[in-house]
């Protein structure tokens, strides 16, 4: 108890009322995904988040230990959980399974893409991704001070335009910007920020005509289906685990969850549980 | 209702598999290539790049010298060198310390304490002499070149340099089947095989991860060059004249380490070529920019994640074989204690590989950790020979601060420079340790690789040891 | 003490070795060997023909004792009791002067494809076991594992639809699409055409047509078509190959307006300079493709060549913003424009 009193008054933590709560994270109110490229930061993110001290090394796919932990902000208690980074969620590996099928089917409240803003192009891929699968996202902004030393300037307000989410610039390292990317993920947990999330919009000449048809057969079947045609180009790619959704009615489990506004009080239930597929290296 | 909706899921997906055949395989491709045309366009949009692109820069300079033709192996050898180095210098002395106060100081006091409140002899023996002193020793030959190896190793990778390394490597690597990041994963062992396991998850490729943690044995861990240095000094050096005695020991010590790195090439070639066929192989590697490192959370960080963890699962393996070691030497069936009994049952056997029973036994119940090798030896040894003096009773491991003392026990045991040298080699070509193994099975999840990682290196051990024997005798 | 003559121990020590080696050895090996299925085996004949007559019928050919036995490698005694069987069973009829599927022979044969083009695409996609030796396993594997345990190694690698030769794959409702392309030998001289499968039978053939460099998705152009020899660029490298061997590849002909151009490949990209990616040769598929996807290798991507290892190979190429380490045998198959 000291130890967090202590962390909420000193000058380096002054955000906001932020209480790190570690991995101690019982009857929280908000469950928060953090998904985004390996090496972009994430896990420092984490760390500044929950207080915990995951290890993060210059590594692309630096696999980690622990990837649960929580904090309290403005009186709500938030479970956060690190994603395995990944490049993509369409490739079959292990890792991008079970980052896909959590925002997918695990229903974060608000899912935290963490983004390098040296390479925001490549980045961009994972985010257009998740933003075809969740109406709720921000995206973090990360390594701005890299990005500074590069060169290189991105324009937040324009970026946040285009992917319609909120976009924070961050240093995660220095713990710049944290105090945003909290407000905003509050703002959009408690349904204050709105995402208008940018779908793909380009033609796929080849395959239009289908994507199309299927898309239609199944927005007639499922009505209020966020994303119909997400679900229209994951079967074309013979996507086993969207297959099986629509063979025993999960879809449509989706829908109703979606169409009613959520309580945050009854300590919601988990579809998949991270830690189940994660299994702790000790 | 549901039932209504499962027939249109099945219509669904019936009607998206006839639509698969007409849009066919390239689905995947364009749907790609429709993303990053949309990232394109946001990312044109949002970026702004103030003034061209730094051609020169401090990451494009350093990037080119490191992968220069002249500097970039000298660069690797002189980092690796130096971080050895430092691990070397650096941890003589809190070793000692450790040593003086956990074996020379509590281990007595622990005695004298059982003593005072009168433990049964067999009890202390077990407690005292097995368990604890076998912890007291991994710990205190373990922990400080860890603390200093592993830290340091983290600030090159911070850094971003190690990348660069993988990448350099990946032309030789390959040619054997591996991933050039095995190269880290190598270098890694030579601090500690079961962190070296660990760290071959930076691998991604399902088939060069396999590669990397089945050779990962072959680098020359820490916990075996005191035994090298130990052994060449008394009998490959000590055959030379005093002024050539300190190098030729020093080569033949880093010869060893070289031939651990010639196995390891070997057979990762192999195993890519048989076993390791049928799994996937898929190459990845990101050269990350240069970053700053932060030294103290690096501290922090490898100190948790790697030295601590890993000295940890040591001690558990540790406490179990300290008792086992102890009650061998001191169970009796008739005259002799179950180590005798094994002992001279497994000489002849020992010999054909110019080792000698005691070596055979100590590597079987000294399998939690390398550096317990040696004080199990010389207690198995003096205790064959009816030394009393020596040693602070039987099943007691010991060290000797005197290498000719050592060595005069030893060669009244029956060793020769045949001996020793059959040992350096065993001590490079065994089993892993059973700390590793554990950490093999744990990363793998596979009972299979975890016995190929068990019985290969040790199958190669014995048939190397077993002709060098048998060439060194026609010979000699 | 034991010290017997090292000279004999050394003997001893080799003689082992190679006994090990014999009995241990993986594949030619005594166990491996013996724990391959007997080829005798009366499934394996009921299955292999009935694979032969779906051949016969996908490519409107006529099937007969004869050729049956000839597929098999069987006598015509054994063949002409296989067929007899075969129709005790129900699986196949024979009318006048051939041998015909029966519905049910027919969806055994597709299952029995199935499995076997599942189990291609799976060795080529998944493992590292090079191309010559997928059709020989898949032969195996086509009879060990069941229909079941086929659909679950499906949804494992994402539902294919086309195996690494270019067939349709059987859907788990056994439909198949019709038949597309024509034999290379049909290309007329200065006309263009995507392969879209290579004949993985008989081995010695397609053999070559894999040294030749030859895979779905090549792009060919023919340059001379006589009785004697066919002359063709496949991806800009030149190929000569006989007639009979030229009938095993099928290709489909690309009008001639959305004819592709030569490339060059990124292998041959200079240090420092820039280009932008034009095409992914299917060779690269599976995991590998999508890793390459992901790090943004996508047709239209500009790529620039930045700097190269010790041993020249592998080259790391800036791609969106970061730099990535790419082999030289992953680039070879990637085509570029230079800008």
């Amino acid at each position: 108890m000291r130890n967090t009193n202590h962390c909420q008054n000193c000058s380096a933590h002054n955000i906001g009322n932020l209480v790190k709560l570690g991995i101690n994270m019982e009857n929280f109110d908000y469950v928060i995904a953090l998904a985004g490229n390996p090496n972009t930061g994430k896990s420092t993110v984490f760390n500044k988040l929950t207080g915990l001290r995951q290890h993060t090394g210059n590594w692309p796919g630096k696999t980690v230990a622990r990837a649960e932990g929580g904090y309290i902000f403005s009186e709500k208690r938030y479970k956060i959980v690190d994603l395995p980074g990944t490049y993509s969620l369409l490739s079959t590996s292990s890792d991008e399974e079970v980052a896909r099928n959590f925002i997918l089917f695990g229903q974060p409240d608000v899912t935290v893409i963490v983004a390098d803003a040296t390479r925001l192009e490549r980045n961009l891929n994972l985010v257009l991704q998740i933003l075809e699968i969740t109406n709720r996202a921000v995206l973090c902004l990360n390594l701005i001070d890299e990005a500074d030393r590069n060169n290189i300037k991105v324009d937040e307000r324009i970026l946040s335009k285009e992917l319609g989410i909120p976009v924070v610039p961050t240093a995660a390292r220095q713990g710049t910007g944290m105090d945003m990317l909290l407000n905003f993920i509050h703002q959009v947990a408690t349904g204050k920020y709105v995402c208008k999330p940018h779908r793909i919009t380009a033609d796929f000449p080849a395959v239009k005509n289908a994507v199309n048809r299927l898309s239609k057969k199944i927005s007639e079947t499922y009505l209020n289906l966020p994303n119909a045609r997400w679900i229209a180009l994951r079967l074309l790619e013979g996507d086993q685990r969207v297959i099986d959704a629509v063979r025993n009615n999960e879809l449509q489990d989706l829908v109703s969850e979606r169409s009613f506004p959520k309580d945050p009080s009854d300590g919601k239930e988990q579809n998949l549980n991270i830690s189940d597929v994660l299994e702790p290296v000790v | 209702m549901n039932e209504k909706i499962t027939q249109k899921g099945y219509s669904i997906i019936a009607e998206a598999n006839m639509l698969r055949w007409e849009v066919g395989e390239n689905f995947h491709d364009a749907l790609m290539e429709s993303i990053y045309a949309d990232a394109q366009k946001i990312a044109d949009k949002a970026v702004v790049m103030l003034g061209a692109e730094k051609k020169f820069g401090f990451d494009q300079t350093l990037d080119k010298i490191v992968t220069s033709k002249w500097l970039g192996f000298p660069l690797m050898f002189l980092t690796l060198a130096v971080v050895f180095w430092i691990t070397i210098e650096g941890s003589n002395v809190p070793s000692s310390m450790l040593a003086a106060l956990l074996v020379d100081t509590f281990h007595p006091a622990l005695k004298t304490f059982a003593v005072n409140v009168s433990l049964p002899w067999w009890l202390s023996g077990v407690l005292i002499d097995g368990a604890y002193l076998a912890m007291a020793w991994v710990v205190a030959v373990m922990l400080p070149p860890m603390a200093i190896f592993f830290p340091l190793f983290t600030l090159l990778e911070d850094f971003g340099y190690l990348p660069r390394v993988a990448f350099n490597m990946d032309g030789l690597y390959r040619k054997v089947g591996a991933h050039g990041k095995q190269a880290l994963t190598m270098s890694m062992g030579f601090g500690c095989n079961a962190a070296g396991v660990i760290s071959t998850r930076i691998i991604d490729s399902p088939r060069e991860r396999i590669i990397a943690i089945i050779t990962n044995n072959f680098s020359l861990c820490n916990g075996r060059w005191p035994t090298q240095i130990l052994i060449a000094t008394i009998f490959i050096g000590a055959a030379f004249p005093a002024y050539l005695a300190g190098i030729i020991s020093a080569l033949a010590v880093v010869g060893i380490a070289l031939l651990g790195i010639f196995f390891s090439l070997v057979t990762s070639w192999g195993l890519s070529k048989t076993i390791l066929k049928g799994e996937a192989s898929v190459f990845s590697l990101e050269l990350p920019p240069y970053r700053p490192p932060r030294i103290l959370q690096t501290l922090y960080t490898s100190l948790i994640d790697r030295t601590i963890f890993v000295l940890w699962r040591a001690v558990v393996f540790a406490l179990p074989a300290g008792v086992v070691i102890w009650l061998v030497a001191n169970i009796h069936i008739g005259d002799l204690s179950l180590a005798q009994h094994f002992i001279s049952w497994s000489n002849p056997f020992g010999l054909l590989l110019g080792l000698n029973g005691v070596i055979l036994l100590a590597y079987i119940i000294a399998v939690p950790a390398n550096e317990i090798v040696i004080p199990t030896i010389l207690m198995l040894t003096v205790m064959t020979l009816g030394i009393v003096d020596v040693s602070a009773g039987t099943g007691v491991m010991f060290e000797l601060e005197s290498e000719m003392l050592t060595k005069e026990i030893l060669v009244a045991g029956g060793w020769t420079t045949l001996t020793g040298i059959s040992l350096m080699l065993f001590s490079l070509l065994h089993n892993p340790c059973s700390t590793t193994l554990y950490t093999i099975y744990k990363e793998t999840g596979s009972i299979k690789w975890t016995t190929v990682s068990a019985l290969l290196p040790i199958a190669i051990g014995f048939a190397v040891c077993f002709f060098v024997t048998q060439i060194w005798r026609l010979i000699a | 003490m034991m010290m017997e003559n090292p000279f004999l121990m050394l003997i001893a020590g080799i003689v082992f070795i190679i006994l090990v080696a014999i009995i241990f050895w993986p594949e030619k090996g005594i166990i491996p060997r013996r724990s391959k299925i007997n080829k005798t085996n009366v499934r394996v004949l009921i299955e292999d023909a009935l694979k032969h007559l779906y051949d016969c019928e996908y490519t409107n050919l006529t099937c007969t004792i004869h050729s049956v036995a000839g597929s098999l490698h069987i006598s015509g005694n054994d063949a002409a009791n296989l067929i007899s069987k075969l129709e005790a069973m129900g699986l196949i009829k024979s009318s006048s002067d051939s041998l015909l599927l029966t519905p049910e022979g027919r969806s055994y044969a597709l299952r029995v494809i199935r499995v076997h083009r599942l189990w291609e695409r799976y060795l080529a996609d998944e493992t590292s076991i090079s191309e010559t030796e997928w059709h020989t396993i898949a032969e195996e594997k086509e009879h060990a594992i069941s229909f079941e345990q086929a659909n679950m190694l499906a949804a494992q690698l994402g539902n294919p639809i086309i195996d690494p030769h270019g067939d349709p794959i059987p859907s788990d409702t056994l439909q198949m699409p019709a038949r597309r392309g024509i034999p290379l030998t049909s290309l007329k001289e200065g006309e263009s055409a995507t392969i879209i499968h290579i004949e993985d039978e008989p081995e010695e053939i397609y053999e070559q047509l894999v040294a030749e460099g030859l895979y779905p998705g090549v792009q060919v152009r023919m340059v001379e078509s006589t009785t004697k020899r066919i002359r063709f660029s496949a991806d800009s490298e030149e190929c000569v190959l006989a007639p009979s061997f030229a009938l095993n590849v099928t290709v489909v002909p690309i009008p001639k307006e959305e004819e592709m151009k030569e490339y060059l490949t990124l292998s041959k990209l200079k240090q420092g300079k820039e280009a932008k990616v034009v095409r992914i040769s299917t060779v690269i598929r599976g995991q590998q493709r999508r890793r390459l996807m992901d790090f943004g290798i996508v047709p239209g991507t500009k790529i620039t060549a930045e700097l190269s290892s010790l041993g020249s190979d592998p080259v790391a190429y800036k791609i969106r913003g970061a730099l990535v380490a790419l082999r030289r045998n992953h680039t070879d198959h990637i085509f570029i424009e230079e800008v």
